[in-house]
């Protein structure tokens, strides 16, 4: 459904979207209007003063359960991101609990240098407290946000937040609690993914966006609202994908670790694995908590096994120990295939359709958060959609035949998966947005994919119909922080047939012409830290680039190896003077990144800080007339056929890839525009079904992931 | 035609298709030589009862059977049982090639004894690679002696001092076994072998098992009894006696592997069974022990025993299965039974498909209840000589 934004105050006109900007999720407008105002919505310092107060009177950040695995990988994200704001952040926890915030110390160091750790650690305030009395150390700091992340008993929790509110009124508090909702707690939820050193993603539970989730904005973090319901969605898919398989080790005898390969051939996640790797006693308990809640909510579906109630309380790993590797592989019929994607599949579709039913968040949020933070290749919404409503009804149904208890009318919501043509659904990863006179393409996802393509297309489909000449084409701003390239799991299929790989390298650098091709204007921003492969090859298609300044741009192909397919051969070539394709080449025969300030001229066309790249990208899309570089359309002479002074290639297979490269810019270059794309095309497909891919990084996974 | 009203177990019963076993390769030929094979068992059986369509979740108990020592068999049955990925507690019985009845009599006595309904029967043994003990043996002039467990135990039996060849020679020589008899029992009993092959009979009962090395790529496909190859009258005749009626086409071959099946309450098989309608039951066993030397002569008492005490002759039973590790095992059987050898060990025989000892007698029993099944029911004699000159005998019905 396309949307008309709310006119912001002296802005000139109002912005129509084709879905809701996932910004707008947190109260902060459309990414339109953060090229219209040429500076970013919320600003850090006046979100900390807000917050925690202004200097002088500055408050600190108190997180309770600092040593735990979540307490402690929070205390080091917040302590790394305040510390320059002067505010503090008090790790409390029991006398002699573990020292979890001195294990983070080496990834600290890692992080930031040796002094960089050490001024962070300055910031953090370690204070023991009995569970019932508050240390007075920590009267003296005018605590003004509590993180809980102590144990899910809600008892426990309740009288905590108790104490804190008696002791400092006002004070606001976020629990990380898995699974209890925030009507329960009678607090808000931040609820973390994992791993909480670095995983950015928080599910927070508000009535209405605060300013403690648009500070976690401001502060690099990527808050997503959700729906105030019992485990929210992570946990959902998290608990869902692993009872899942519990059930289907129920019902067949297969071991965990065959489950786990066969789960991420189908859907990407390790379920098991991902438990033990956080830790299989207290990964256990929560999703045992978790789905006994949800179980006691909902119903059957989510009722968890016998064999997860014995490891909650025993913490057994779900794989064997080293000495017990397996032993016994499982190969499944066509028949046993189909019984294991619906085991699988059947009550994560069910599942999702109760979170659909309940509104839980938007589309995009419930996607994503399966893919950032619990390894689904495509987010579950995604694979609903790819399935069709009809499937997903039917693969549903199958499963409630081989497990009738889960067929209840509380947890399954056909109707909520019978319509998705709608953009909400459409649109998962991209979205367009535009004021009648400029149109802003936004890319959620930070890899090219399939999906990503189409929904690019329709993007550009829906501003061409809407009449606009002058598109950006940027990030946005919220789930998406970089663009790291083309998701090479795409490129499996291209691995076994050639046809796969040319309707890869045909099909997406045909989207990438559009942006040179249909509209008057158009401009490639890159809002930071990298802009890598074949998302570098989707901006340089288009007529100017500009980029923050401090992004690394690069081809990193080489390495996999591939060639580069969506015309990276010889498209920055027609845009670049001659001098500089020897530098271009040098990147794409090497992998080796440039800084966008290195890259102005020949590659981008300005790098600046963020609020000029806002500036003078607002400036190329609107104004009347821009001077683009120009793209050379007859056949390029002089492209050189060798590259000196190279270093050497790691692998055959990268020497092998430098020539194909080599040749493919030779080729593609020495021919017309309008016949370049079809020998770019060809070229990188045939690489990619050849064995040099195949033996490389690309290979590997596929065989890894899809040969099992 | 006589039968029995006894039941040896009367609310016990071994319920149809629970069951399955591995290929038995030859000793060395395959990645079996490489595995704990206790973990192989306990893995594999998972695999066979889910292609079965038995939840592991329902086996409460557990009774493994092996002969061999293996890394960690300390641990016996719970270790298994883990391996399996379910985490039960169960014991090892031991009874050289008598263990896999031996297992099946003592899981059925759980059953019996109410302590638990369904009860896992899990044999297993590797020959290749066998261990070798170092024991100290202050008799010995040696002081220590080192003992390789498979070989060293078939060539010395401690009690009479004979080899376990030795003593199919001797016994051959008791019951005048003829040379050129021995051989066509081996012969026939290859050809029984194949044509059950052929047939897809084997498939009931044999499932391939895919064995991964330590880095999870694959090691072997156990999908073959390997070894076994079609073999001539000609080829038989002209091979050297290395004792009375042994050669090496009359004698078996050590092997690896595993075989597994579940005894249960009446209610139970019928819930776990995929064909329910059809009762299997143990109806009586005996052992006896011969005279020094004459193991072969061993099981044929033990059958008589058993058929005696049970009012019964081998010709009221429907299928007969030996354990011969010997081609004469089955000349002397007829010999004392006066049962045409022509008419026993129909689908194959551990004289073809080897000897891994612990489940030879389960592979056997499984084999043997497929037969009957397909002759529409009827009383099932499994059979076989153990070191020691010991024959056992168990009576089972299908109906």
């Amino acid at each position: 459904m396309v949307k008309t934004m709310k006119k912001e105050s002296g802005a000139a006109t109002a912005v129509r979207t084709l879905r809701q900007p996932t910004l707008d999720t947190l109260g902060l407008g459309t990414v339109l209007d953060i090229f219209r105002r040429g500076a970013l919505p919320a600003d850090p310092s006046t979100l900390v003063d807000e917050v925690f107060g202004p200097p002088g009177e500055r408050g600190c950040m108190v997180i309770s359960g600092a040593n735990g695995i979540v307490g402690a990988g929070k205390t080091m994200q917040f302590a790394s991101r305040l510390q320059p704001y002067g505010v503090p952040v008090v790790a409390l926890d029991f006398p002699g609990a573990p020292d979890g915030i001195g294990m983070q110390y080496p990834g600290l160091v890692a992080a930031f240098g040796k002094e960089g750790a050490d001024r962070i650690m300055a910031d953090v305030v370690r204070l023991a407290y009995d569970g019932r009395t508050l240390p007075d150390e920590l009267m003296a700091m005018n605590p003004r946000f509590l993180l809980e992340a102590i144990p899910e008993i809600l008892e426990v929790k309740r009288a905590h937040y108790e104490i804190f509110r008696k002791a400092f009124p006002g004070i606001e508090i976020r629990s990380v609690t898995s699974g209890f909702p925030s009507s329960e707690l009678g607090v808000g939820v931040a609820h973390p993914a994992f791993p909480h050193e670095i995983n950015r993603i928080w599910e927070i539970v508000e009535d209405e966006p605060s300013a403690v989730a648009r500070l976690m904005w401001a502060l690099g973090l990527t808050p997503l609202p959700v729906g105030d319901n019992w485990s929210f969605i992570l946990d959902v898919l998290f608990c869902g994908i692993a009872l899942a398989g519990l059930r289907y080790h129920e019902a067949s005898n297969m071991p965990y670790w065959k489950i786990d390969k066969l789960v991420r051939k189908l859907l990407g996640p390790n379920p098991f694995r991902a438990h033990d790797a956080i830790g299989a006693k207290g990964a256990d308990f929560l999703t045992w908590s978790c789905l006994h809640h949800l179980a006691g909510t909902y119903g059957e579906v989510f009722r968890p096994t016998e064999d997860l109630v014995e490891r909650k309380d025993t913490g057994q790993d779900w794989y064997p120990p080293n000495h017990f590797r397996p032993l016994v592989d499982w190969k499944l019929s066509d028949e046993e295939q189909e019984t294991f994607r619906t085991w699988i599949l059947g009550p994560l579709f069910q599942m999702t359709s109760l979170m659909l039913h309940e509104n839980r968040a938007h589309l995009a949020h419930m996607n994503a958060i399966g893919e950032v933070c619990a390894q689904f290749r495509k987010g579950i919404v995604a694979v609903m959609r790819d399935a069709g409503p009809d499937e997903v009804a039917a693969v549903v149904e199958a499963y409630h035949r081989l497990h009738p208890e889960a067929a209840e009318r509380t947890s399954w919501f056909p109707d909520a998966v019978k319509d998705m043509s709608s953009p909400e659904w459409q649109q998962l990863y991209v979205n367009a947005e535009h004021d009648g006179h400029v149109g802003v393409v936004t890319l959620g996802r930070e890899s090219y994919s399939w999906e990503v393509d189409a929904e690019l297309n329709r993007a550009l489909d829906w501003l061409v119909a809407e009449g606009i000449e002058r598109v950006i084409v940027t990030g946005d701003f919220h789930i998406s922080t970089q663009m790291v390239g083309a998701d090479t799991s795409d490129f499996y299929a291209a691995l076994e047939n050639v046809e796969d790989g040319l309707a890869i390298t045909n099909g997406w650098s045909a989207t990438a012409r559009r942006l040179n091709d249909e509209f008057r204007v158009s401009v490639g921003m890159i809002p930071g830290k990298r802009c890598l492969g074949g998302m570098l090859e989707l901006m340089v298609h288009c007529h100017h680039v500009v980029a923050v300044e401090g992004t690394r741009l690069g081809w990193p192909e080489v390495g996999l190896p591939v060639v580069p397919g969506m015309e990276g051969c010889h498209w920055p070539l027609r845009k670049a003077p001659e001098d500089a394709w020897p530098r271009i080449l040098e990147m794409l025969l090497t992998g080796q990144a440039v800084t966008a300030k290195d890259a102005v001229g020949w590659l981008i066309d300005y790098a600046g800080p963020m609020e000029d790249a806002l500036a003078q990208t607002w400036k190329l899309a609107s104004a009347a007339e821009g001077s683009a570089r120009t793209l050379a359309d007859g056949a390029l002479e002089g492209v050189p056929t060798e590259v000196t002074g190279l270093p050497e290639a790691d692998s055959p297979a990268s020497e092998a890839a430098r020539a194909a490269i080599l040749r493919c810019a030779h080729d593609a270059s020495g021919v017309t525009l309008a016949e370049a794309l079809a020998v770019q095309a060809k070229q990188a497909a045939e690489f990619l079904a050849g064995p040099d891919c195949r033996g490389g990084a690309v290979g590997a996974d596929y065989e890894k992931t899809m040969k099992v | 035609m006589s039968t029995s009203d006894r039941t040896l177990f009367p609310a016990t019963r071994i319920p149809y298709g629970t069951w399955g076993s591995s290929y038995f390769p030859a000793w060395q030929t395959s990645a079996l030589a490489e595995v704990n094979i206790g973990q192989f068992a306990g893995e594999s059986a998972a695999r066979i009862l889910g292609l079965r369509g038995v939840p592991i979740n329902e086996m409460e108990y557990l009774i493994i059977g092996s002969t061999i020592p293996w890394h960690w068999k300390f641990w016996t049955a719970p270790l298994v049982a883990s391996c399996m990925g379910h985490r039960i507690p169960g014991y090892h019985v031991e009874q050289a090639c008598a263990t896999g009845l031996q297992a099946v009599l003592a899981g059925s006595a759980e059953v019996e004894s109410g302590a638990n309904d369904v009860v896992g029967v899990l044999t297993f043994d590797r020959t290749s690679d066998s261990p070798v003990g170092v024991f100290p043996e202050r008799r010995a002039h040696e002081r220590t002696q080192a003992i390789a467990d498979v070989w060293d135990n078939f060539g010395f039996d401690p009690a009479t001092g004979n080899a376990m060849i030795t003593a199919a020679g001797i016994t051959a020589r008791k019951y005048k076994a003829d040379r050129s008899e021995t051989d066509d029992v081996a012969f026939l009993r290859y050809q029984q072998y194949f044509e059950a092959k052929e047939s897809g009979f084997l498939d009931r009962v044999l499932v391939p098992l895919d064995v991964l090395n330590v880095q999870g790529k694959p090691l072997g496909r156990i999908d073959s009894d390997k070894g076994v190859r079609q073999i001539t009258r000609a080829t038989l005749r002209g091979q050297r006696e290395l004792d009375t009626c042994v050669t090496s086409g009359t004698q078996t071959h050590a092997s690896d592997g595993m075989a597994t099946l579940l005894v249960t309450s009446e209610g139970k098989a019928k819930e776990l069974s995929s064909r329910p309608e059809i009762d299997i039951r143990l109806v009586g066993k005996a052992e006896v022990r011969a005279h020094p030397s004459l193991m072969p002569e061993a099981p044929g008492l033990a059958v008589k025993k058993l058929l005696d005490r049970l009012g019964m002759t081998v010709n009221d039973v429907a299928v007969l299965k030996n354990h011969n590790p010997f081609a004469v095992n089955d000349v002397i059987f007829a010999k004392q039974t006066g049962y045409d050898w022509r008419k026993m060990n129909n689908t194959g025989c551990s004289l073809v498909w080897g000897h891994p000892q612990g489940p030879t007698l389960t592979r056997i029993l499984i084999e043997g209840l497929e037969e009957a099944v397909d002759l529409g029911g009827g009383y099932v004699l499994i059979f076989g000589c153990a070191a020691g000159d010991v024959g056992i005998a168990a009576l089972f019905k299908v109906s």
